[in-house]
């Protein structure tokens, strides 16, 4: 309700504006302002939420002005024209981001950097089409056979942001912007629940271009003229320095950020010698003071406000649920893990060398061996990070040798990280419902219009999330940012996520590392939980007291091999088990001292 | 055809110079200076003048190229000290891209500095060599060519010398392989870092001076040449020296050739030929492929 009286005192508060302030100066440069806010709010959707960079939204700006223009030359109607142009920039930033899938950090930049080069020069080069730097010259945009002043352009513009602000802030609070952030926190932990990471990084740029192309087709028709001065690279850099300085990632972080993109370079303009120095000046302090950006430094200083959840209701001590209140314990049913002589080279080093094991579930198996021995890379085959140089792996008798991670956790095996991946900007809640991924039923219109079902859903994941965290003993934290929990909690938080996920086997890898002594018994005692609801688990750790009591089979390895396997008794007086973990002979020597 | 190929690995070796200072501050700090184009153009002018102040004193040519670049390093290894000082110490522990702006932030601040200096008009940097053309069958170099090509092998060749066999080289090699190991053994990998940027930026500024005769100076010439010296150092794989030399030249002789055909093929041929390397080899010709481990 509160969110409709804001969006409607800001409609009122557009649509006055030309009244309030009667000069056709200051509606044009609020034009200006709104269409630049646009682009950076697409961008911060991009960079902020999902973690992804571009240095070329001036090339997805200017296919978006150039598309609609020519079309609208070509006399398709204006608004038509206006569509066609959002679908080639979606299409484009589709493109781009498949181009750009596997680079990361600076090949990233690189590639959207080329992109807008590109772009830039073909505005300045195809003079036939584009009219080069000589420009395009337009008629003015007409909706429906009216057609629109500087005034009435204005509240078209207006119009265009408030629905555009609306749907994209409904965007960050739903599932879809949870998505993105998680993918932007840890792509591997996204994938491990699930998420398909490619076409999501996919989406996420196809829709920051769909907008930037918004706001470069408003600006085409602002003067009913453009030229291609106006793509080049540094107002890629423009966009950028909005999306930071105002606040990556925070909902109201592109208001401040356009205002000093926009407005402030207006101001110094008539300083006109000394503006680049001072734009500069500004932009290095505020970025040296403020390196969250405006919001999010003032969202610091504030103290972060709690978030209202739909569910708070439910934290009232659940702490004592049982077990079998958790839903997916119903679903289990018998599971087989069939692992054939799997191997995995890096660069001619044998981590895992020829290693089988079967595992009829539901049963906790143990995976122990020393520093080294291939655990952890085990783990990386089983969940689909790694494929395996040679071997098969069988899953209820389907290969899923070659499964990606999220297609593993589709059908229904999951993990946590030994290197806590959990999504940290994010609170506990948040990335235990990001865990539900695969059993979200709305769609993305739903999460976009917030429409009914989407609610309805949202509280039911809500109140299951709570569940799963009183399973783990963390419901009263659910508020918390995941980022200040200590390693135990975290760890704990990780394993809810995991159940979010409702798996047939969950594979815990170190689950007790760097916990407390008070947080190993309880990790302990969760893990005989998870034991009593019947999935399977697989455990990797350290600590042998929790091995040995939790697990029905220990399957042992040594330098990539599997040295024995068998009942915790009687892995503990297995011979080669022992030197593996002592040493050799002259070791085991030393230390019996004969 | 061959006189394109000629100039391009001569065109080529100046953005791999350039590109090594991106290298070097990569594997050092994780970050870069995106403003390198602008330190280039800071290290050209002051070149211009100086040189020009040392002939009109009557210092020998030779003796005033030498001395120009060793002066121009100092100056730019100062400002290099100042960049990660200002822009990106400060930015280090958020894991942010704060820096690529930051660093943008202090490029336009020169830009808007040396525009005030040197005003801003394209200012035309005769060689100190003089304009004579040697003829190779076919091929003509200039002076200032050779100079260039000298100058390109002898400075990669210390490069080299310093980064695998000095102590100090091994020092910034081990931040880069593990910082914290590093710190250990008594390296202070905040020094390595300021060093880093200052060897990048004197390279920046050496690049300055070879390139200035070849595309003349103004307070603008750096934004494209920074970009294409980051695209040089990409192609080859920003961890590997040797692969941003060869990034570097196949992007001077991939740019040479193709201007023969058109001008506008020539942007468009290297930023086509960085699409097309990334699209395969997203770590570039020689970049390593690094597994995560979890």
């Amino acid at each position: 309700m509160r969110k409709w009286l804001i969006y409607a005192l800001l409609a009122i508060l557009l649509y006055a504006f030309p009244w309030l302030i009667p000069s056709s100066y200051f509606v044009h440069m609020a034009q200006g302002f709104l269409y630049t806010y646009i682009v950076v709010v697409g961008l911060n959707l991009l960079v902020g939420l999902s973690g992804q960079l571009s240095l070329g939204h001036a090339g997805f700006y200017a296919i978006g002005a150039y598309t609609t223009a020519l079309c609208t030359l070509a006399n398709v109607p204006f608004l038509l024209s206006l569509v066609i142009g959002m679908a080639a920039c979606a299409l484009t930033g589709a493109f781009v981001a498949m181009l750009s899938l596997r680079a990361k950090g600076p090949y990233l930049a690189m590639v959207t950097i080329a992109f807008g080069l590109l772009i830039e020069i073909v505005a300045n080069r195809w003079v036939d089409v584009t009219g080069g730097p000589a420009g395009l010259y337009l008629e003015e945009p007409s909706l429906f056979g009216f057609r629109l002043g500087v005034v009435e352009y204005y509240w078209f513009i207006a119009f265009i942001t408030l629905v555009i602000a609306a749907l994209v802030d409904n965007l960050f609070t739903s599932r879809i912007g949870r998505t993105f952030r998680a993918m932007g926190n840890s792509e591997v932990a996204a994938a491990t629940v699930g998420v398909n990471v490619r076409n999501w990084k996919v989406l996420a740029f196809s829709l920051s271009a769909l907008i930037a192309g918004v706001g470069g087709a408003l600006f085409a028709f602002q003067n009913a003229y453009f030229n291609s001065d106006s793509f080049t690279f540094d107002k890629s850099i423009l966009f950028l320095i909005g999306v930071i300085v105002g606040g990556a990632g925070t909902r109201l972080g592109p208001v401040i950020g356009t205002v000093i993109i926009f407005l402030l370079p207006q101001w110094v303009q008539s300083l006109y010698d000394y503006h680049l120095l001072i734009f500069g000046a500004i932009l290095l302090f505020s970025l040296i003071v403020l390196p969250d950006g405006i919001v999010g430094g003032f969202g610091r200083l504030m103290g972060r406000r709690k978030q209202l959840t739909t569910a708070h209701s439910v934290v009232e001590d659940t702490a004592e649920e049982k077990s079998d209140d958790v839903r997916w314990a119903a679903e289990r049913q018998e599971t087989v893990l069939d692992v054939e002589h799997v191997v995995m080279e890096f660069d001619g080093y044998r981590a895992v060398d020829d290693v089988s094991l079967e595992m009829k579930g539901p049963e906790v198996r143990g995976l122990i061996g020393p520093n080294g021995s291939g655990k952890s890379t085990m783990v990386n085959l089983l969940t689909g990070v790694y494929v395996p140089t040679a071997g098969r792996i069988r899953w209820n008798g389907r290969d899923v040798t070659s499964f990606a991670p999220h297609q593993m956790a589709a059908v229904g095996i999951t993990r946590t990280f030994q290197n806590l991946q959990l999504f940290g900007e994010m609170t506990v809640l948040q990335n235990v419902m990001v865990g539900f991924h695969l059993h979200y039923r709305t769609g993305f219109w739903a999460n976009l219009f917030h429409t009914a079902a989407f609610h309805r859903e949202e509280r039911q994941f809500a109140a299951e999330a709570l569940r799963l965290l009183a399973f783990v003993g963390m419901a009263e934290k659910a508020e918390e940012t995941a980022a200040n929990l200590s390693y135990g909690e975290q760890r704990l938080v990780e394993i809810a996520r995991a159940m979010a996920v409702r798996p047939q086997l969950l594979i815990l890898d170190e689950p007790a590392a760097g916990a407390s002594h008070y947080e190993v018994e309880k990790i302990t005692k969760v893990i005989r939980n998870l034991k009593d609801v019947g999935i399977s688990i697989i455990l990797v750790e350290h600590h042998m007291e929790i091995v040995m009591n939790v697990c029905d089979h220990i399957t042992v390895l040594d330098f990539g091999k599997k040295i024995a396997e068998g009942r915790p008794e009687e892995i503990q007086n297995h011979p080669q088990v022992i030197e593996a973990y002592l040493g050799g002979e002259e070791v085991s020597k030393l230390v019996v001292g004969t | 055809m061959l006189q394109a190929v000629v100039s391009g690995l001569i065109l080529g070796s100046i953005y791999a110079i350039i590109a090594q200072g991106y290298y070097i501050t990569y594997i050092t700090t994780r970050t870069l200076n995106f403003g390198q184009g602008d330190f280039l153009m800071v290290g050209a002018l002051l070149g211009l003048t100086s040189l020009g102040a040392m002939t009109a004193s009557g210092i020998h040519v030779y003796l005033a190229a030498v001395l120009t670049i060793l002066l121009i390093s100092a100056v730019m290894g100062v400002l290099g000290w100042g960049l990660e000082r200002a822009a990106i110490r400060p930015l280090q522990h958020f894991l942010s891209i704060g820096w690529i702006l930051s660093t943008v932030a202090v490029s336009i601040m020169l830009r808007n500095i040396a525009m005030l200096i040197w005003g801003r008009n394209v200012i035309p940097f005769p060689s100190p060599f003089g304009s004579d053309v040697y003829r190779i069958g076919e091929v003509g170099i200039t002076r200032h060519e050779l100079f260039v090509a000298i100058s390109a092998v002898v400075i990669m060749a210390c490069l080299f010398f310093f980064l695998n066999r000095s102590l100090l080289g091994k020092a910034l090699a081990a931040v880069a392989f593990n910082r914290d190991a590093a710190s250990l053994m008594g390296i202070n990998p905040q020094r390595m870092a300021v060093l880093a940027f200052a060897l990048s930026s004197a390279l920046a500024g050496i690049g300055g001076i070879l390139v200035g005769p070849i595309t003349n100076t103004a307070f603008f010439m750096g934004a494209t040449l920074g970009l294409k010296a980051f695209a040089a150092a990409i192609i080859g794989g920003l961890e590997n020296p040797l692969g941003i030399l060869i990034g570097g030249l196949l992007l001077g002789v991939i740019e040479q050739v193709f201007s023969l055909f058109n001008s506008a093929y020539k942007d468009a041929s290297a930023i086509v030929l960085i699409l097309i390397v990334l699209i395969f080899m997203p770590q570039g010709l020689l970049g390593k492929k690094v597994k995560e481990k979890f």
